[in-house]
């Protein structure tokens, strides 16, 4: 039973991870909260389920269409919501405020294009329960940690050894620095909202196949992902991803041995703890005027 | 080279650059000396794309340049600002891989950075914020010929060094500008700056009243204690001058 527990928990935790990884990623090089992210998990699930009803029944080629398809919505948020802001160098409060905006204005405009019906994917992974140790667990909890780990690692590679990534790991200790040594900094904010998108569509795509397609899943999930990455501290990836498992881990197992409806009450407590006792974050560090 | 033409730049209502005109020739090094606050920093700020001047208009090798920092790196003007800006986050070869972001010879420059830095060699893999200040300035320069410029300008090498590690530093300026990169230098530190300059201007007030060789600037006492301070009083000024 408890290593049942653990294994969902570990799923869960794994899908925000995937979606705390665009939080911080952003947070890192440009100071500020990008509210708008949880729209990108929401089109990420509805991709998913179009792509399924009206092109091809594969679960795997949907997903890679939620993920192309929230990328290029990321970048879109970049260039008509961030950029101008951007380039008057605006206080990091007004782009925060955008983000806000944009994410309010979206989740209508999803509610009424898609309605607020919750949506089953027509083709989904194996709902077999396999035997592990004794335990029963579901396959497609299993596939999900997969499938995050994966991801998560492709991502630490890039940011670790790539160009890009040394480029991106200058630029998140300044961005006016990075230009001048001939980083177009423009582009390379565009390829971190790519990134940040394309795992938030990974995770709104993996939602939907653990749960279902509805308008209001991207706010309630990335409220809990924005949430790991503050208490993993915001701005750094592991932080991320460390906070994503705690809180994965945790709700699963207070909703399991308490009450589930103890669940959202753990997540804010832990949140309210955490910056009291240290408000950067587990792993965060604490500088300058951010938003 | 290097031509700068009519260029203007206030932040808000504060005038910080007049009407600033003047050219750095191929394989010299032009210094610019004035006080604090003469707009020294901008006008570099402005030549290298970081800001957007009001009028007046940059060129490099007769090409206009735009105001953007990136493009101006492309063309061969590389930037090393005051305060070294280094990424203290990141290791002394991170560093000098993201100089030479621009550059197809990155294996080569690290290479010739060590040669010309053998400290930096030693500590490639430290976290460059742990490095002294001048081995940070040392860091800087050589992150800044990592984009095998041709046009190097520097804003304030010296500061807050000690005066025989500032020899250092006006001797490495002298050896990257005898292997064929011009240097465009601002200074406070004047006396050091002329020693070392080719062709030399004073920047009062953001604009520049007075030009000519480094030499005749050096010999020219009263501009020394007209705008930088006054030499011949006593020693302890002399000593603010050299510092």
């Amino acid at each position: 039973m408890f290593f049942q527990q653990v294994i969902n928990g570990l799923s869960v935790g794994g899908i925000y991870a995937l979606m705390a990884v665009g939080y911080s990623l952003i947070y890192s090089l440009l100071n500020f909260t990008n509210f708008a992210h949880s729209i990108t998990v929401t089109i990420g699930a509805f991709a998913t389920f179009y792509f399924l009803a009206e092109v091809f029944q594969n679960i795997y080629a949907g997903i890679l269409f939620a993920i192309v398809v929230a990328g290029i919505l990321a970048m879109l948020i970049q260039i008509l919501g961030y950029s101008v802001l951007l380039k008057k160098n605006a206080q990091r409060i007004y782009l925060l405020i955008t983000g806000l905006g944009i994410s309010t204005m979206c989740d209508n405009l999803v509610i009424i294009a898609f309605t607020s019906r919750f949506r089953v994917y027509p083709a989904n992974f194996s709902t077999k329960a396999i035997n592990v140790f004794g335990a029963t667990v579901g396959t497609i909890d299993l596939i999900i940690l997969a499938v995050s780990a994966v991801a998560l690692i492709i991502v630490q590679l890039f940011i670790k050894k790539s160009r890009a990534g040394l480029a991106i790991r200058g630029a998140s200790f300044s961005l006016e620095t990075a230009s001048i040594m001939g980083i177009n900094t423009q582009k390379l904010i565009l390829i971190v909202f790519l990134i940040a998108g394309a795992l938030a569509g990974l995770a709104g795509a993996l939602l939907g196949a653990k749960y279902t397609a509805y308008p209001a899943l991207g706010s309630n999930m990335a409220n809990k992902a924005f949430i790991s990455s503050v208490v993993g501290g915001l701005g750094s990836i592991t932080g991320a991803v460390i906070g994503a498992l705690i809180l994965g881990i945790g709700e699963v197992l207070i909703s399991g041995y308490v009450s589930s409806a103890m669940r959202d009450i753990f997540s804010y407590t832990l949140l309210v703890i955490i910056l009291f006792v240290k408000p950067s974050g587990l792993m965060g560090v604490d500088t300058g005027e951010r938003a | 080279m290097l031509r700068v033409e009519n260029l203007s730049f206030s932040y808000g209502k504060i005038q910080a650059v007049r009407n600033v005109s003047f050219e750095v020739k191929k394989g010299e090094i032009m210094a610019i000396i004035g006080s604090n606050g003469a707009g020294k920093s901008s006008l570099l700020k402005c030549v290298a794309g970081l800001l957007k001047p009001q009028t007046g208009k940059i060129y490099m090798e007769g090409e206009a340049l735009e105001a953007s920092a990136y493009k101006t790196v492309e063309k061969g003007v590389c930037l090393i600002p005051e305060g070294r800006w280094i990424f203290s986050n990141l290791t002394v070869e991170e560093n000098l891989i993201l100089g030479g972001y621009t550059s197809k010879t990155v294996a080569q420059g690290i290479e010739r950075s060590y040669d010309m830095f053998p400290r930096l060699g030693e500590r490639r893999n430290q976290r460059a914020g742990t490095l002294s200040g001048g081995e940070q300035q040392m860091l800087a320069i050589a992150r800044g010929l990592m984009s095998n410029p041709k046009v190097l300008l520097l804003d304030e090498p010296s500061l807050g060094l000690a005066p025989l590690i500032v020899n250092d530093i006006m001797k490495i300026i002298q050896d990257a500008n005898k292997a064929g990169v011009s240097v465009l230098l601002v200074e406070q530190n004047a006396r050091k700056a002329l020693k070392i300059a080719h062709h030399a201007c004073v920047l009062k007030h953001g604009t520049i009243v007075k030009e000519g060789t480094g030499t005749e600037l050096a010999q020219d006492e009263s501009i020394l204690s007209e705008y930088l301070g006054n030499v011949n009083k006593n020693k302890k000024d002399r000593l603010i001058i050299n510092a």
